[in-house]
């Protein structure tokens, strides 16, 4: 603040003032009279003006309304004679910094100058502090705004739906993601539903519980529920809920919805391909068995047009014997099929079961003798005759031993003659009106992935030779009757499979 | 004679209807009921051609097939493969073993599904056993 301008239509006044003025540092500017002023003001804006009260021309106080017009801060004093008090006091009123009277005392003038810087040195620092805090203010409401917008567009472009409430449960927020879920539109909702119409009855009352009765402080994670859209479409979504708190007081309630439709779907979907895979497995497999059973009967039908060419008996004993075997083979099939897929009723009768277990055994005893296995039989004596489905327990046990056989055959020491293989058939009558029925073979026993697959599918490890339906129809009688099937089996050492039908004691 | 053919498989009625087929071709026909009692036999005395099955309760054809296709003194005598199983399906599985760390091996010389027709059995039995008798 060193530019000073001085207004004063005598000269000697402005000479000596000058002096004074440089040698106090300021670089002073002078006019003789208010027009000449105003435009040295105007060109050079000098922060402190010293205006007489009494010129020709414009006056002292219409310069200070002039400049005090161009620039509000500047600092204007007013130079007085003795009879102008009245002028003076009415430049105050104008914005006049301060007055000093004439004759100019150097004294008066220093303080006056001194005043005058001091109050514009403030007025700038005012100034410059405000437009700072201005400045400020400007950026932490940009920063705020920037910050709603990024919270707003986090809330709208969640996919899943964000319902958020005030205290009353009236909905301030309601995203994209609540839009497509609940199917009312944002104009419908914000600020006119509450949530207690929105959300599903059962968890709009746990809202109104926390929300109006304070009785609770959390809400709860997610739980799966149905929405009722708009359009009373149901959808499944997994819902989690919160209560908002400022300083232990309730503000509001916020919600997030996530659609489960897809998922759902998906799940369908799988379930409807994994029924397809299994349906595709068991076509496959039955396919394999009758190409199998197909072999034979081609291969019979060879043998016997070749030996009745050749007029050869034997051959075509051997041929038809094929054939015989491939219908049996078929007919096994069709029976399995027809059991494993109707319902059946059990039939009981009056029986001896060890002897329908002794008939079985006998069955397969040649069969059994010509691979070297030898059947043990433990009967429990104590059973006598009783109502029993005989011919469950006649189609099961024969399964079982036979799968039992083949476990023998199958394994890979077969060839060990040390090795004594056998098939041992055990009865025992058991609490519950119940007989065991336990088939235990040192064959060749089951890996866990066999066992776990054992009553699952249409699954056989009898190379193409089985159709994996024989433990499944034993399963189905089985538990048509209210019986059990359990298995115990080690690889390599063998297995015993037991089982638990029901009967019914005989009334004498 | 003199040809002699190993006939592989677990079910007695195709060893049956495959030795009734071969009867009249003079050759010694020679049967095995799975891949380890087949492999003992042609180590034993080489055959001129093996029909095999694939699926065998103990070790399977694809094992056996493996075994003689990269045995250097086994790998030139034919094979047909008799089974139910697809040809594509072979190959597969042995393309998988191969992709495991297994040694690639050529496609087997003649491939029927079961059940086939008789004349086929026949014709490629015999093709084979001609060609097995012409020096490589």
């Amino acid at each position: 603040m060193s530019k000073l301008l001085l207004i004063d239509d005598e000269e000697g006044v402005r000479k000596i003032f000058s002096l004074y003025l440089r040698k106090e540092g300021y670089d002073v500017l002078t006019a003789e009279d208010g027009e000449k002023g105003l435009r040295i003001f105007e060109r050079e804006k000098p922060p402190l003006v010293l205006t007489d009260i009494k010129m020709p021309g414009m006056n002292g106080v219409e310069v200070l309304k002039k400049i005090k017009e161009i620039d509000e801060e500047t600092e204007v004093i007013i130079i007085t004679g003795h009879g102008d008090m009245d002028l003076a006091i009415q430049s105050l009123k104008f914005g006049a910094s301060d007055f000093i009277t004439k004759p100019i005392n150097d004294e008066a003038l220093s303080i006056a100058l001194e005043r005058a810087k001091e109050r514009w040195n403030m007025r700038k620092k005012l100034k410059e502090y405000t437009f700072d805090l201005e400045k400020m203010i400007e950026a932490a409401t940009e920063e705020m705004r920037r910050r709603y917008e990024f919270e707003n567009k986090l809330i709208q472009s969640s996919i899943d739906g964000i319902v958020a409430t005030d205290e009353k449960g009236v909905i301030v927020i309601y995203n994209k993601g609540a839009e497509a879920i609940f199917g009312y539109p944002r104009n419908e909702v914000v600020r006119k539903m509450s949530i207690f119409d929105l959300y599903p009855p059962w968890i709009a009352e746990k809202f109104r519980e926390c929300l109006l009765h304070k009785k609770c402080k959390r809400l709860y994670n997610w739980d799966q529920t149905t929405i009722i859209r708009k359009d009373t479409q149901q959808i499944p979504v997994a819902f989690s809920g919160a209560i908002l708190f400022e300083k232990k007081e309730i503000i509001g309630s916020v919600g997030f919805i996530h659609d489960l439709t897809k998922i759902k779907h998906l799940e369908e979907e799988l379930i409807k391909s994994e029924r397809l895979a299994a349906i595709g497995q068991t076509v496959a497999g039955l396919a394999h068995y009758i190409k199998n059973v197909l072999i034979g009967l081609k291969g019979g039908a060879y043998i016997v047009n070749s030996a009745i060419e050749k007029k050869d008996i034997n051959a075509l004993k051997n041929g038809w014997k094929m054939v015989e075997r491939s219908i049996h083979k078929i007919s096994t099939l069709t029976l399995d099929l027809l059991s494993y897929s109707k319902k059946r009723e059990p039939q009981y009768q009056r029986c001896l079961p060890n002897n329908i277990i002794e008939e079985i055994c006998s069955l397969f005893e040649t069969h059994a003798n010509r691979h070297n296995i030898g059947i043990i039989k433990k009967f429990d004596n104590s059973i006598s005759e009783v109502y029993m489905d005989s011919e469950a327990l006649h189609r099961c046990t024969l399964n079982l031993i036979s799968n039992a056989i083949d476990a023998c055959i199958c394994d890979h020491n077969y060839h060990d003659k040390e090795k004594s293989w056998f098939v041992e058939v055990k009865t025992i009558l058991e609490e519950n009106n119940r007989i065991r029925v336990e088939v235990t073979d040192n064959g060749c026993g089951m890996d866990e992935n066999t066992k776990n697959r054992l009553f699952t599918s249409f699954f056989s490890t009898k190379g193409g030779k089985g159709t994996g339906l024989g433990l499944l129809v034993t399963q189905k009688i089985i538990s048509e009757l209210g019986g059990t099937i359990e298995v115990q089996s080690e690889l390599g050492k063998g297995s015993t499979f037991t089982i638990r039908l029901p009967y019914k004691k005989m009334e004498n | 004679m003199g040809k002699k053919v190993l006939i592989v498989d677990d079910d007695p009625d195709v060893i049956m209807f495959v030795t009734s087929l071969l009867e009249g071709e003079n050759c010694k026909l020679v049967v095995a009921k799975n891949g380890e009692e087949a492999m003992a036999k042609v180590k034993e005395d080489k055959p001129d051609l093996i029909i095999l099955d694939v699926l065998m309760p103990k070790e399977s054809g694809i094992r056996m097939y493996r075994e003689l296709k990269t045995t250097k003194s086994l790998k030139d005598i034919p094979v047909l493969i008799y089974s139910g199983i697809s040809k594509r399906t072979f190959l597969r599985s042995q393309a998988t073993l191969a992709e495991f760390g297994g040694e690639p091996v050529p496609a087997p010389e003649a491939y029927i599904e079961k059940p086939g027709e008789p004349e086929d059995i026949l014709n490629t039995a015999r093709e084979l056993l001609t060609q097995s008798s012409q020096p490589k």
